[in-house]
Parts: C-alpha cells; structure tokens; sequence
C-alpha cells in the first residue's frame, strides 16, 4: 500500500508540474475544439450524484466532498459552453434532501449562498460573458438570507445572453409537473375579456339559451329572474353558459360525476355571491378560453425550463441508474439517457467527451440516413450544421475502407 | 484547466466562506482562464477591456490553421472512436453469444426459476420498452416477443408486466395477443392447469383473461402508448381547467398527491372495479425498466411514473447502432434482472 501512495503522490506531483499542466491544458483545449466542429447538443442536464460516496471512500469530510463536488461543475461548465452547449441544467437540491441531517443541509445552504454572491459580485464579468443564471424550483422553500442571494444573483444576469445555466434548486420533477398543471388551470379560469369572445364565435351561446328558455317558457319572462336564481348551484345550469365541443361531453360527464361525489363540499363552501352573478345577466357571465386548447406544448410553456432547447443528454453520475425525480416531463422522448460509474468529483473532460462523441456520431448518422432508428424529427437545428454533416461522411468512407 | 497552485487558493477562499479573498483578487485570479471575449463571437464588447492582446486577432492564417487542427482532431478522434465502438460491439456480440448458449431456458420453467433463484430481489412491476420494426410481419415478431416477456416473468416470479410500444398497435388486437399469449404459456407450462391466471389489458380498455380462475398466481399484463405519456397529463389538465372553469375546483387543490392518484389510476382502474381481485395490489411505478434497443432513451414512455424506477438498456454497454431495436432475448432480460438485484435501492439520492 505505500508503494502505491507513493506512486500516487508522484504522479499527482508530476500532473502538477508546469510542462504538465500546460501539455494538458492545450490538449482540453484542442478536443473542445474538435467537438466544435461537429453536432453540439444543446441541452445537457446533470445529476450531481455521488458528492457523498466519494467524501466517504476518500476518508474526508461530506462537506469537503461537496465542495470538489462544486470544483468538478465548473471544470464542466467550463467544457460545456465552450464547446458551445446553449443550456446546462444541473440537479443541485432535491426537495426530499431537505430530508437529510440538518447539518448537511445548511452547510449546503451555505455553500450556494457564498457561491451565489460571490457571483453577483462579478457582475461585470457575469455581463461580459453573456452566462444567464436561473434557479427552479420552489425557492419559498429556502431560508430567507439563501433566497437573497438567489435572487441577486438571478437579477444580476437576467438580461444577459444566450448561455444558460438551470440550477435546480429545491427541485423535484413531479413538483414541478403539478406547479405546470397548476398554473395552465389557473390560466384558464381567468376569464377573458368580451371583445375577445366576439370574434371567435359571433353568437353568444347563452343568448341562445336564454332566448329558447323564454321561448319554451311562453310568456314566463319576468319570472326567468327568479327561475335562474334558484337553480344557480346546478352544474347543468352553468354548463349552460360555457362554450365547449362535442368532444367536451366525455369529459363533462367525467367531471360533474366527480364534483358530485368528492367536492361537493367544495362547491357548498363556495359563497354564493359568486354564482348569482354569473347567471344574473347571460351577456355578462365569464368567458374562459376552451380547456380543449389545451396541448403538450401549453404544458411545456408552463414547466419551470420554458424557453429552453430540448434536453438532447442526461448523464448521472456514480453508477445510479434512475432519474430520481428529475427532468422526468423534459427527458421524453430523444434524450440520451446515460449512467455514468464515476462519482461526480471525479467527472471530467475524459469521461463527458465518450458520451458526446458517441451522441455525435449518433446524429451524423441519423442525418444521413433519416429512416434510420434514433432518428430526431426535430432537425430544426441551424443550417451551418449541415455541411459538418457532409464533410463526416467523408469521414465515415474513411473509415470504412 | 486551473493550475494546482490557484485551485489551493481558492480552496482555502471557499473554507473562509469566501472572506479570505477580496472581489480584486479573485477576478485578479480568474483573469488567466477566461477566454477572450471576441472569440465568442458576442456582441461587441469595449474593447480597452482587452488591450494587451490585440495582436492574435490580426492573423487570418493562425486562426485558418487554428480551425483547421480543430477540424483534423475532430475527423480523427471519431474515427479512433468509431474503431474502439466497434471492437467493443464485436467483443459484446461474442460475450452475448456465450451468454446466449450458456442461459437458455429451454422453455422449461424450472431453469428460469433456478436462474433467478440466488437473486437478492426481483422487480414487482417489470416495464419494457419495445419497438416495432419495419419489416412486413412486424406485428407478429413483436407479440411473439411479448408473449416470450410474458412465460419469462411468470416463470421468474415476476407478477406484473408492462409493455411499452410507441404507436400503440398492441392496443387493438388483445384478445389475438391474449390468444398467443396463453399458446407460448402452454408450450412453457404444458397443460392448462399449471398455467398462470393471465390478465391482459390497457388503459381505457377492459380486462381480457383466461377464463377459469384458479389457484395458481396470476401475471398481469398493461399494454401502454405513447399516448399515456404526456397526452395523458394534457388531458387531466383539461378536465382539471374545465372543473375550475365550473367552479367546481380551485388551483391551490392541485397538488401531486391528487395528479399521482389520478394518473395511477388510469394504469390500474379496470382492476380495481373487479371485486373479485381486490387482493392483487397493483403497483403503478415499475420498479424496473428494460430497454430493448440501442440506447437508453425513453421514446415517449409515460414521465410521471418513472421516479424511481431503475433503467437498463440491453444494448447500452456499446454505444450500439445496430439501426433497428435490438432483439428481445433471454440472456439480455437476465442480464436485466441481475443488474437490478446489484443495484442499491435508497431514497432521495
């Protein structure tokens, strides 16, 4: 065994000799080059999976282990935007790892705060590299001092350019699924005003109904008033006055069974000053825009990464092979999911470039042949890829011969 | 990369959290490893920021060469890598092949229990994924292969299967997949009263089983589509937008209990309502997915229920590009089960 700490000491003391150092760097250097040439994904997320585990084989302390932890993110990130990936989102804080010893937790806490605000003390540099930083998650979940830095941080490179890094922060993925179902549902209540309505459909639904009502009623107008009032709390009353579609009726039956069993005390509790002047006057009842509307991408528009490219690789670190409530909506359909056997300290140039050259490889020869398996339909990427493309199949006779 | 020497520094500088260094410093400190800001083709940036190099920008045939290195190193490292892929696929096509011949089942359920008997665990909920490939008689390879998961999981104690294919063609033709599953279980089991009870059926679709119920246990088979992914969330919010539309709810009731109740509900609904299985306990999170193809890549499978659910892909040790899904074969569900009882379960990371 001192033979090889020995050895190992040599070794480190070598690596860090100035030749060293600089033959390793140029050859970074020259490979983050090499992936430029080629098809960049532009969206990688990151689990920070083993921070831990390797404190724990190395004999030092947990926090000591995130903190190389910290050192290996920015040796990626590093690799990552100058390879010219757009967005990197990394998994830093689960909502179940608040679940942890409380002095993890904090030292954590700690940890993103001093490095948050040590950000937004660079702000100019921040501002010079055009890097955007945003935190997902439920961030009313944090201490208040931890929040600050946060959002000072976030304000800081809000207006910057096109690089961005997601942290999520608090962070589970069936959180923030339900927070996106939440806020599409909110979104829908909110009526929409009447000038809107008009042009999509020119008759008003519940003028009709009020005129067949009378016209059934006979001469009952003055009673209609009183007749509506009464029946205000019935669903079929106001199912009345909405728009909806054929396809509206399997859903409709589904939901008024549902109000009837489960939140009928709901709908007791709800005042009956909201009601009564819905029904009042047809004309002035809310108009909603049509669940049917509704779609993937009104959900995607409401997940904590809007705006972002689709995620192209996962890669999680030592050796666990499942998402852990993470990016569960985003990893869908053509992300590559890999596994990794290193712990995250460990992770590096050496061990990302496999995965991105096997990603590479993997698109050039989709491309080529577009009928292949893994064939990504969404080649909306920019034209100046193309010709990369070309030139790799050159290379690919290359290498058949 | 950042030299020994500065990573101390900055080392020591996070254990004072960040009180050792002043803001000059640090930026004094990281000034060496940023690149310059002109070669990332940014909006133009003032340029006495940058007075001392000035002069590498004015050569066209360094950056010409420049670029050129890059392009050389690119051609080469993936041609270096596509010779290494495929050393590897050849090494693991020959190691699947003894594996192939040294475990087969022979369709006789004893060897596939022995097979799985010193397994640690073994997942409750099994999910794959399988593709259906091009040829003509696609749709017969594919339910021979489900009917081939199908005997494998009953023999190996395994009671719940799911199958996940993308366009959903199993879906229409149940009772025909029923039919061949309950033959390829006969060839396994021989006569009918050591069969299991086979249960088949998908969401918004009724239960399609064997007939007599005995005693023996019983395999339940889900069919699922693309269109019980995401879809299905889209759906629950539109009834869900449509009830508070109504009146009927208010947003702050949505929370992830009520969506994890109503999703799971559609994978286990037609079971539950069956008062004469109300014993069997069906779990909607697999507890292990297989994928049968080239990578692991989920191909639209259902998000919500993936939380926990460990992945293995049967073609993911070699970067394969074998074109079609790989074939469904026995050593690779083998090798499934065995990673899986390798594997540590814990919670929260």
């Amino acid at each position: 065994m001192p033979g090889s700490l020995h050895m190992s000491r040599l070794r480190n003391w070598f690596l860090a000799s100035p030749p060293a150092e600089y033959a390793i760097t140029s050859l970074k250097e020259l490979l983050i080059g090499a992936i430029q040439q080629g098809p960049v994904p532009q969206h990688v997320a990151f689990v920070m999976d083993g921070n831990r585990r390797f404190a724990r084989s190395h004999g030092i302390e947990t926090v000591e282990g995130h903190n190389l932890g910290f050192e290996a993110l920015a040796r990626i990130l590093e690799v990552c935007y100058k390879s010219g990936v757009k967005v990197v989102t990394i998994y830093a804080f689960s909502i179940e790892n608040f679940k942890r010893s409380k002095f993890e937790v904090d030292a954590l806490m700690e940890m993103a705060k001093v490095k948050l605000s040590q950000m937004a003390q660079h702000g100019d540099l921040l501002d010079r590299y055009g890097a955007k930083v945003r935190v997902l998650g439920r961030l009313d979940m944090l201490k208040p001092d931890v929040l600050e830095a946060v959002n000072k941080a976030v304000d800081m490179t809000s207006r910057n350019g096109d690089r961005v890094l997601n942290i999520c922060f608090p962070y589970t993925s069936r959180d923030e699924i339900t927070s996106a179902i939440r806020d599409t549902v909110e979104d829908y209540s909110t009526p929409i005003e009447q000038g809107r309505t008009a042009s999509r459909t020119p008759f008003s639904e519940s003028h009709i109904a009020h005129n067949i009502r009378t016209q059934s009623l006979g001469s009952t107008t003055p009673d209609l008033h009183s007749d509506s009032e009464s029946t205000s709390g019935s669903s079929g009353q106001d199912d009345d006055a909405f728009p909806r579609n054929d396809s509206d009726r399997i859903y409709g039956s589904m939901s008024s069974c549902s109000s009837s069993t489960t939140l009928h005390l709901g709908n007791q509790q709800d005042p009956k000053g909201v009601s009564p002047p819905r029904s009042v006057a047809g004309s002035d009842s809310p108009v909603y825009v049509s669940p049917e509307t509704i779609s993937r991408q009104t959900l995607n528009d409401h997940m904590l990464t809007k705006g972002t490219p689709p995620l192209d690789i996962l890669i999680r670190t030592s050796g666990v092979e499942r998402l852990s409530d993470f990016m569960l909506w985003q990893t869908h359909e053509n992300t590559e999911i890999v596994f990794l056997n290193v712990m995250w300290p460990e992770f590096d140039l050496w061990h990302f470039l496999p995965v991105m050259l096997g990603w590479q490889r993997r698109i050039s020869k989709s491309r080529q042949d577009p009928n292949a398996e893994g064939n990504f339909a969404g080649d909306a990427k920019s034209s100046q890829e193309n010709p990369d493309a070309m030139l790799w199949r050159q290379g690919g006779k290359v290498k058949d011969i | 990369m950042v030299s020994q020497r500065d990573r101390e520094i900055l080392r020591d500088d996070l254990r004072a959290r960040g009180t050792k260094l002043s803001v000059a410093e640090r930026e004094a400190l990281l000034k060496s490893y940023l690149p310059d800001p002109a070669e990332l083709g940014q909006k133009p940036t003032p340029q006495p920021i940058v007075s001392e190099r000035k002069t590498p920008r004015k050569t066209p045939i360094r950056t010409f060469l420049k670029s050129q290195t890059h392009y050389l190193t690119y051609a080469l490292t993936h041609i270096i890598f596509g010779i290494v892929v495929r050393l590897l696929q050849a090494y693991h096509a020959v190691v699947d092949r003894i594996f192939a011949i040294v475990y087969h089942h022979h369709r006789t359920p004893e060897l596939i229990r022995k097979d799985v008997k010193n397994l640690k665990r073994l997942p409750q909920h099994l999910s794959t994924i399988l593709t259906l490939r091009k040829e003509d008689d696609s749709l017969a390879v594919l339910m021979d292969e489900v009917a081939e998961l199908a005997a494998w999981s009953s023999c190996s104690g395994i009671p719940q299967l799911s199958i996940y294919e993308k366009s959903g063609v199993l879906k229409s033709c149940i009772p025909a997949l029923h039919q061949i599953i309950t033959t390829k279980l006969a060839s396994y089991y021989g006569t009918p009263s050591h069969q299991p009870n086979l249960q088949l059926y998908a969401p918004h679709h009724p239960v399609h089983r064997s007939a007599p119920l005995t005693t023996n246990p019983t395999l339940t088979i889900l069919l699922l589509s693309s269109t019980d992914g995401r879809e299905t969330l889209v759906d629950l919010t539109k009834t869900l937008a449509e009830m508070s539309q109504n009146g009927k709810l208010s947003p702050e009731d949505i929370t992830p209990e009520l969506v994890d109740a109503e999703i799971s509900e559609i994978t286990t609904q037609p079971l539950s309502m069956d008062p004469t299985l109300s014993d069997t306990v069906l779990k909607p999170e697999p507890d292990l997915l297989l994928v049968f193809g080239p990578f692991l890549k989920l191909d639209g499978y259902p998000p919500w229920q993936l939380r926990l659910t460990e992945m293995y892909c049967t073609g993911g040790r070699s970067h394969g590009l074998s074109g079609d899904g790989e074939a469904v074969e026995y050593q690779g569900y083998m090798r499934g089960l065995w990673h899986f009882a390798g594997a540590q379960m814990r919670f929260g990371r």
